[in-house]
């Protein structure tokens, strides 16, 4: 079947199969490779990205379900050389180890601060529940969550 | 302070931006030309002899390259991969080392839940993953045990006939009994606890992953794979499995993502990708 998608602004047209899957079409036949598969069951959050502006775990999305939509992958988050402040506030604040889980980690803390642009530090570790760092613990990922809230360019 | 004074400073990584911008190389994120994929059947049993395969059908399903079954290891008489790491019994006694064969044979048993039986080469990952669904692997069921503290009893099944009760090495470190001993009848206040260490899970969020790369007009082969330890892995899969010069190998470790540990071993995995 034949799909088209915007990703990171640019469209696309391919023939798929029913069953593949949004994270494989990224990954192999766009050949971002910065959404991850960590699990490939929708447990770890590596394979976050943005569909219509809202965070999904593309290793459980249809490649088909996202026909005439648009996806944002982590590489569609900088601005040429200016980084995203979430992008930003990871490095600022230690927010990554070996970066697997980062381009998840970025991807739902976008969704979260679009919906909610000063979380509590409560809210900011609910909207995490379904990414794993199997590396940080988590409390450097919520200070840069917190710094890019709090260094918002009005975008 | 001058700029090259960092002790007491914090310094920005180098690695972050790529990280960051999704820029990072991972090994599933490289892709040579004419890679084709590997999927591994493995046991889903705990502990079950293999009668027989059945690959026929598998091997005319659509992109199948190849297959081997652990018969094909056995026949090109292949042998398992080592323990990188030698220990002793408290008397002296090398520990019990049985053999890990890189996928188990008919005639021999599967010795836990993912024990690998079978691997299917195929143009694409989900060809792979679909004729790995049409071998059939005629499975005797035995009995298994998952607890330690259960596998060490009289009369629990054994997981290797040469560690008898389940024992491979008896392992101790420390001060010489007599030492203790002696330090104990002097002094004030003894306590006691009786400790179980934890479960351990030094599990990172990258799952193993290897792509193996023959250069056939210079027999040269090189592993990319997930590793914190590529010189080891190197070693030990030409001096202990493959029987190849390591001059002839590269093992190239990319990004990793995450170790902990576990990324330290050499797995079985790559020995398939590089012997192939
Ligand atoms: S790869 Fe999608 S949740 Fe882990
Ligand atoms: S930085 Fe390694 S898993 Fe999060």
């Amino acid at each position: 079947m034949q799909v088209s998608i915007t990703v990171n602004g640019k469209s696309f047209t391919h023939d798929v199969e029913a069953r593949d899957l949004l994270v494989f079409y990224l990954r192999d036949t766009l050949r971002l490779t910065g959404t991850h598969v960590g699990c490939d069951t929708s447990s770890c959050g590596a394979c976050t990205v943005h569909l219509d502006g809202q965070a999904v775990k593309s290793c459980t999305v249809l490649t088909c379900q996202a026909d005439g939509r648009s996806v944002t992958t982590i590489e569609g988050m900088a601005n040429g050389d200016n980084l995203h402040p979430l992008q930003e506030g990871f490095r600022e604040e230690h927010g990554l180890q070996c970066g697997f889980c980062t381009p998840g980690m970025i991807m739902v803390a976008a969704d979260l601060l679009e919906r909610n642009p000063n979380p509590s530090e409560h809210e900011i570790r609910e909207a995490l529940e379904g990414n794993y760092c199997r590396c940080t613990g988590y409390h450097n990922i919520i200070r840069a969550i917190q710094y890019a809230a709090s260094h918002a360019v009005a975008a | 302070m001058g700029d090259t004074q960092y002790i007491g400073k914090s310094v920005k990584r180098v690695e972050d931006k790529r990280f960051i911008t999704g820029q990072g190389r991972y090994t599933d994120d490289i892709q040579l030309p004419g890679m084709v994929y590997a999927h591994i059947v493995r046991s889903p049993y705990a502990h079950a002899k293999i009668n027989s395969f059945d690959i026929a059908s598998a091997q005319s399903a659509p992109g199948v390259i190849a297959i081997f079954t652990g018969d094909d290891i056995k026949k090109a008489g292949m042998g398992g991969v080592p323990c990188g790491w030698q220990l002793h019994f408290k008397n002296g006694d090398p520990m019990v080392e049985p053999p890990h064969p890189l996928l188990i044979a008919s005639g021999d048993t599967a010795k836990h839940v993912g024990d690998g039986v079978a691997v299917v080469i195929a143009d694409t990952r989900a060809n792979a993953r679909d004729a790995a669904d049409l071998i059939y692997v005629d499975y005797e069921v035995f009995d298994a045990v998952t607890a330690a503290a259960d596998a060490v009893k009289p009369g629990a099944p054994l997981v290797h006939e040469s560690a008898p009760s389940n024992i491979c090495f008896d392992w101790e470190i420390g001060n010489p009994k007599a030492e203790v001993d002696a330090a104990m009848s002097t002094a004030h206040h003894i306590t006691k606890i009786n400790y179980r260490n934890q479960r351990l899970a030094p599990n990172a969020i990258e799952p193993r992953c290897a792509i193996g790369d023959y250069d056939g007009a210079n027999d040269r082969y090189t592993l990319y794979t997930t590793s914190q330890n590529p010189h080891l892995t190197r070693l030990l899969m030409c001096a202990f499995v493959l029987g190849l010069p390591e001059n002839k190998v590269r093992v190239v470790a990319p990004d990793v993502g995450g170790g902990f540990g576990s990324k330290i071993y050499h797995y079985i995995v790559s020995v398939h990708l590089v012997s192939k």
